[in-house]
């Protein structure tokens, strides 16, 4: 009976050469891989064809679905190798590490520790955070973390001792990158020994656990008979496996740790999210390069360059062949300038830019992206036991030919067909759900037909939509279910209103019809009229909209006529006794107000609010400025007119009034009209004439008030309208058509063109 | 004969440091090198040898760039640096060629008149009339003498020759061959010959290699300083050498007054103050290290002669003016915005403010 253990890199493509030729060789009868046990049962669907890496293995707590975590694996990873060969080769796989059902219930327990001991300035809760850091990331990360922070001065070591000012570099050259690869697990099983017994132990709770489970395990393997043995861990645990410690000491470790209920599936990922940059802290910068080491071990650089060529021409950029053999044979002299034995990436990167970049770094982002990073998103068969939420959704998916993409897509959806809709529903749903797949972005051009929406893909929304499976099975009814849940605890009109808003393009009825009820509800209590008028536009839009959109506009129509009432009733009391800003944004409410009131044409409401306008405007308490612009949006509805407006002009700007408030109510009242004022026959003379009318002294005295609004305007306004006094009103063409007609010659053309039209000749 | 002169080559400069590389050197040499290339890279960068002896460091900055400059030249490739003026790139290409072939003095000046005899080959008219052509007629260039002898030549400018002239570079860079019609014959280049040529990307009025010949060469962009730390420490090493060889009286300068120089010069570049806090508008000129390094230069004579010997704020002004203002109308207003806006305020630079002030 043998056990070998064979330590790694995860990602490493060297390593998962190494591990498939060493598997090949010693032909196990059964392989142990560091991962977590609770996924041994969907690792069958790993040879199943229509499974294509890069996938994940998700790790989560149905009853609590943000505790979760992932095992990503490339075709390159030496995991996955080992994975797949035991279940080409029928023998059996098991995955070795500390269960994470017991993980998370540590977590759980550290993280209460580390609550508990917020105020004492323990070195406790230090260390918990580390470690819940290590595991809420990516659990196979957990080695490149170790790698890169705890541990990652004892691989410098060796680097340093070999010469490398950089770990990373030092390992893939050493490990990674070599073809011959004799011995070479005992050579890092060796080297990590060393580091292991000459530096000091961090005492990692965890990490005593999880290796002490993966003990476990291979006795539990021994003693089921197995005769050869093949343990895949990551290359820091090598040495402790291969020394047994006695069999209590690791059970007594693992006695009566605390559990969780887990559940685990597998999901789609892609390159992107294993480089390090997408917020995972750890992970690998190349996965295009590494997955290109990987199935071409031999290259020399040649084929990347040719790669690398093939994209220059693809971006319209001249490559020759001459190029690459410079590039290449560049990419070589660095390596051994630098003493490597292959050009790595950064050799060939560094060859590129000279070479093919005329030294511009801007050109290497398209290799980074496309060739480094290349991003690749994984499938996963479509009869793995998912959650019914994530069934749903890739169900719409397919049936919409919406497909999941790492890279982003643009779609532009015309709402008047019905795919288009459908589409567009579904993916407000998901917006509604918080899976922001979908961003929504304005179109250009006017018209509520058109969506412009981007979409892609990210790995994380698995969790996402786990997390909102509770609310239902499909993406209608957890959207519903989701929106009126988080209205109740919401409790807020403006709220309400914004959900309502989201939910009427998603067309969730249901929903809709609580939500109107809560705002109808809310609106009742609601004692803030300026509240009120803050959604008035919100939400006739949604009326609106809903045209378009099919959805029943009566339903919004019915609350916002007994909204507008209950404005109705209470804005004049609003407008008394407020400051200046109160004020202006008041004014600014009425004027969107006042256009949703016209939007909806409906007389009874326009009257109700007309009649509104005229208190406030008659109402000598109201703010003046709001006072001045109800005045306006009055005459401009022509409901007062004439002497009328005259009257009530006059009578503001009398000299009697305070000036601040008279500056205020002409401010209001010619808000942002200084072009309206130039066109508006009625208001020109209503202005002109009070101007005309003041004597000299009054008119010194309301001359500031008058600089003060004007000042306003834009200078070819001030302009104009300075032209249109001197020239008095004659100049003022308005709108009157002048009759220059010469009658008596048009009439002398009639005949002919009666002619023309062909009704001459039947007359004659 | 080189005691007295203004400024000696990097060879003669640095020769105990060469000296010192070459004999600590084990590693394989190309043909015709002098060192290998892993010590010329430490002459660049600068380190300790194995016996302690301590290389100064020639190229402050990062270190993969002259791997790469060096990792050319091993090729048959040429080598192109190209940057901003002031970037260090004929520093570069001196001292490359100073620790490659032992001699930096192979070199041609690229300027709009730079003709293709400049280059190839010219002719002793009086001889050329006086016998027809013969070898003895012929005036030999340095790129000729490079190729002959097997060492690097250097093109300084070389986007300002004439594209015709330029490509007259090609045969030679492609098939390392200088014909000679006139003679029927050739000259081969012995193996080290090669070429690094510089250019700079900020001047109007260039000529952009053809792409034939932009593909003979590898380019390697000199970037301006990364960090303010890099940028002062690279002023402050060469305006020390600047004083062994002026033999300058004036006290060592101040690290404060270089920091302020530096500053001013980082700043006006980019556009933003150190803090990122507020933008200022950006002066015509390039502001690169080599000016900052002039300016120091010029204000530590100022203060030796003229001033009590040691760097004030007075002795910089003009230097700073001088390196800020190119532009008279334009770059006088974003000076004195400058000034107003950034220096001013500052509560140690008074003195800097009021001796630019006076001057304005």
């Amino acid at each position: 009976m043998s056990t070998h253990i064979l330590g790694i890199r995860h990602h490493g493509p060297g390593s998962a050469r190494n591990v498939k030729n060493f598997l090949e060789e010693i032909k196990p009868d059964i392989v142990l891989v560091e991962g977590p046990p609770e996924a041994d049962e969907i690792l069958q669907w790993a040879v199943h064809n229509e499974l294509k890496p890069p996938v994940a293995i998700l790790c989560y707590q149905p009853d609590d679905p943000k505790q979760a975590c992932f095992y990503p694996f490339a075709e390159f990873s030496p995991e996955w190798q080992a994975i797949l060969y035991a279940k080409q080769h029928n023998i059996h796989v098991r995955f070795m590490d500390l269960p994470i059902a017991n993980q998370f219930a540590l977590e759980k327990e550290n993280k209460k520790q580390v609550d508990e001991n917020a105020d004492s300035d323990s070195v406790e809760p230090k260390k918990s955070t580390d470690t819940n850091e290590a595991h809420t990331d990516v659990i196979t990360d957990k080695e490149e973390n170790i790698v890169q922070s705890i541990k990652r001065n004892p691989i410098a070591y060796l680097a340093d001792a070999a010469g490398y000012d950089d770990a990373e570099k030092w390992w893939e050259h050493m490990f990674e990158y070599r073809n011959n690869n004799e011995q070479v697990f005992d050579a890092v099983a060796e080297a990590m020994q060393t580091l292991r017994s000459h530096l000091p132990q961090e005492d990692n709770k965890m990490e005593v656990l999880r290796e002490a489970h993966m003990r476990k395990t291979i006795r539990q393997a021994e003693k089921e008979m197995f005769q050869n043995i093949a343990v895949i861990c990551g290359a820091w645990h090598a040495p402790v496996l291969k020394e047994m410690p006695k069999q209590k000491e690791d059970n007594d470790l693992l006695k009566g740790l605390p559990k969780e209920k887990v559940a685990c599936t597998w999901v789609p990922w892609t390159y992107g999210r294993l480089g390090s940059w997408s917020g995972y802290g750890a992970g690998i910068h190349s996965p295009g390069w590494y997955e290109h080491t990987w199935q071409y071990a031999n290259d020399d650089g040649t084929r990347w360059m040719a790669k690398v060529a093939a994209l220059f021409r693809k971006n319209k950029m001249d490559t020759s062949v001459a190029h690459v053999i410079e590039s290449v044979r560049l990419a070589d002299s660095l390596a051994a300038l630098r003493n490597l034995s292959k050009a790595g990436l950064e050799e060939l990167n560094e060859a590129t830019l000279s070479v093919l970049c005329n030294g511009e770094n801007i050109l290497l982002n398209l290799v980074h992206d496309e060739l480094m990073v290349s991003n690749k998103i994984g499938e996963v068969p479509t009869d793995i036991p998912k959650p019914p939420l994530q069934v749903d959704i890739e169900k719409l998916q397919k049936r919409l030919r919406l497909p999941a993409t790492a890279d982003f897509k643009d779609y532009t959806l015309d709402l008047r067909k019905e795919g288009d809709l459908e589409r567009s529903v579904f993916l407000h749903r998901l917006k509604l759900l918080n899976i922001g797949w979908g961003a929504n972005t304005n179109v250009s051009g006017k018209g509520t037909f058109k969506e412009q929406w981007r979409l892609q893909w990210d790995p994380n929304f698995s969790i996402e939509i786990i997390e909102k499976g509770a609310w239902g099975n499909t993406v209608e009814e957890a959207a519903a279910q989701f929106v009126i849940h988080y209205a109740k605890e919401n409790n807020s009109l403006q709220e309400v209103c914004i959900l309502l808003q989201q939910s009427i393009p998603a067309e969730l009825s249901r929903a809709i019809d609580s939500l109107i009820s809560q705002v109808n509800n809310l609106a009742a209590a609601s004692a803030d009229t300026i509240q009120l008028m803050e959604v008035i536009p919100d939400l006739v839009s949604v009326s609106r909209y809903g045209n378009v959109r099919k959805t029943d506009a009566a339903l919004v129509t019915g609350i916002i006529d007994s909204m507008i009432t209950r404005i109705c009733v209470s804005l004049p009391a609003a407008c008394v006794g407020i400051d200046e800003d109160a004020a202006q944004h008041l004014v600014n409410l009425l004027f969107k107000m006042n256009d949703s009131v016209s939007v909806l044409q409906q007389d009874d409401i326009s009257k109700l609010w007309q009649e509104t306008l005229l208190v406030i405007a008659k109402n000598n308490n109201a703010a003046p400025a709001v006072a001045g612009y109800a005045t306006r949006l009055l005459s401009d509805g022509k409901i007062l007119t004439g002497d009328d407006l005259v009257q009530a002009f006059y009578y503001s700007m009398s000299v009697a009034n305070a000036p601040g408030m008279a500056a205020a109510w002409l401010e209001g009242f010619l808000k942002g009209s200084g072009t309206l004022l130039l066109l508006d026959e009625g208001l020109w003379n209503v202005v002109n004439n009070w101007v005309a009318y003041l004597r000299e002294e009054e008119f010194i005295q309301v001359l500031p008030l008058l600089r003060r609004t004007f000042a306003r305007y834009s200078n070819s306004e001030r302009k104009k309208l300075g032209e249109k006094v001197v020239s008095g009103k004659s100049s003022s063409a308005g709108i009157v058509v002048s009759s220059t007609l010469a009658v008596e010659r048009a009439k002398q053309g009639i005949p002919v063109m009666m002619q023309l039209f062909g009704y001459g000749a039947n007359n004659k | 004969m080189s005691a007295t002169a203004l400024r000696q080559h990097a060879e003669q400069l640095f020769a105990e440091e060469l000296e010192e590389l070459s004999k600590q050197d084990e590693l394989k040499k190309p043909a015709n090198w002098k060192l290998s290339p892993q010590s010329v890279v430490k002459y660049l960068v600068g380190g300790k040898l194995k016996n302690g002896f301590e290389v100064s460091p020639k190229y402050i900055g990062n270190k993969r760039l002259m791997e790469i400059a060096v990792a050319t030249l091993t090729t048959d490739r040429a080598l192109l640096l190209y940057g901003l003026p002031g970037t260090a790139k004929s520093w570069v290409s001196e001292h490359l060629s100073a620790a490659i072939s032992g001699n930096s003095a192979m070199i041609v000046q690229g300027t709009a008149g730079t003709g293709e005899e400049a280059i190839r080959y010219g002719w002793n008219y009086a001889r050329l009339l006086a016998e027809g052509p013969s070898e003895k007629a012929l005036v030999e260039t340095p790129v000729m003498r490079a190729m002959k002898e097997g060492t690097i030549v250097r093109i300084e400018e070389l986007t300002r020759i004439g594209a015709d002239v330029q490509d007259s570079l090609i045969t030679i860079l492609s098939e390392k061959t200088l014909p000679i019609p006139e003679l029927n014959t050739e000259v081969q280049a012995v193996k080290g010959f090669n070429v690094i040529a510089t250019a700079n990307n900020r001047d109007k009025g260039v000529n952009d290699l053809s792409s034939a010949l932009k593909r003979r060469f590898n380019t390697v962009i000199l970037p301006v300083p990364d960090s303010m730390e890099e940028e002062i420490d690279i002023v402050k090493r060469r305006v020390e050498s600047f004083e062994k060889v002026m033999e300058l009286p004036a006290e060592p300068p101040a690290l404060q007054e270089i920091r302020r120089i530096v500053t001013i010069f980082r700043e006006l570049r980019n556009g933003v103050t150190l803090d990122g806090k507020t933008k200022l508008k950006v002066p015509s000129g390039t502001l690169s290290t080599a000016e900052a390094i002039s300016v120091v230069n010029n204000g530590l004579s100022m203060a030796a002669y003229f001033g009590d010997g040691q760097l004030k704020a007075n002795d910089l002004a003009a230097g700073i003016i001088g390196a800020v203002v190119k532009d008279p109308v334009q770059d006088k207003i974003v000076w004195q915005e400058y000034l107003e806006t950034v220096v001013k305020p500052r509560e140690d630079w008074k003195d800097v403010y009021r001796a630019c002030r006076e001057l304005l």
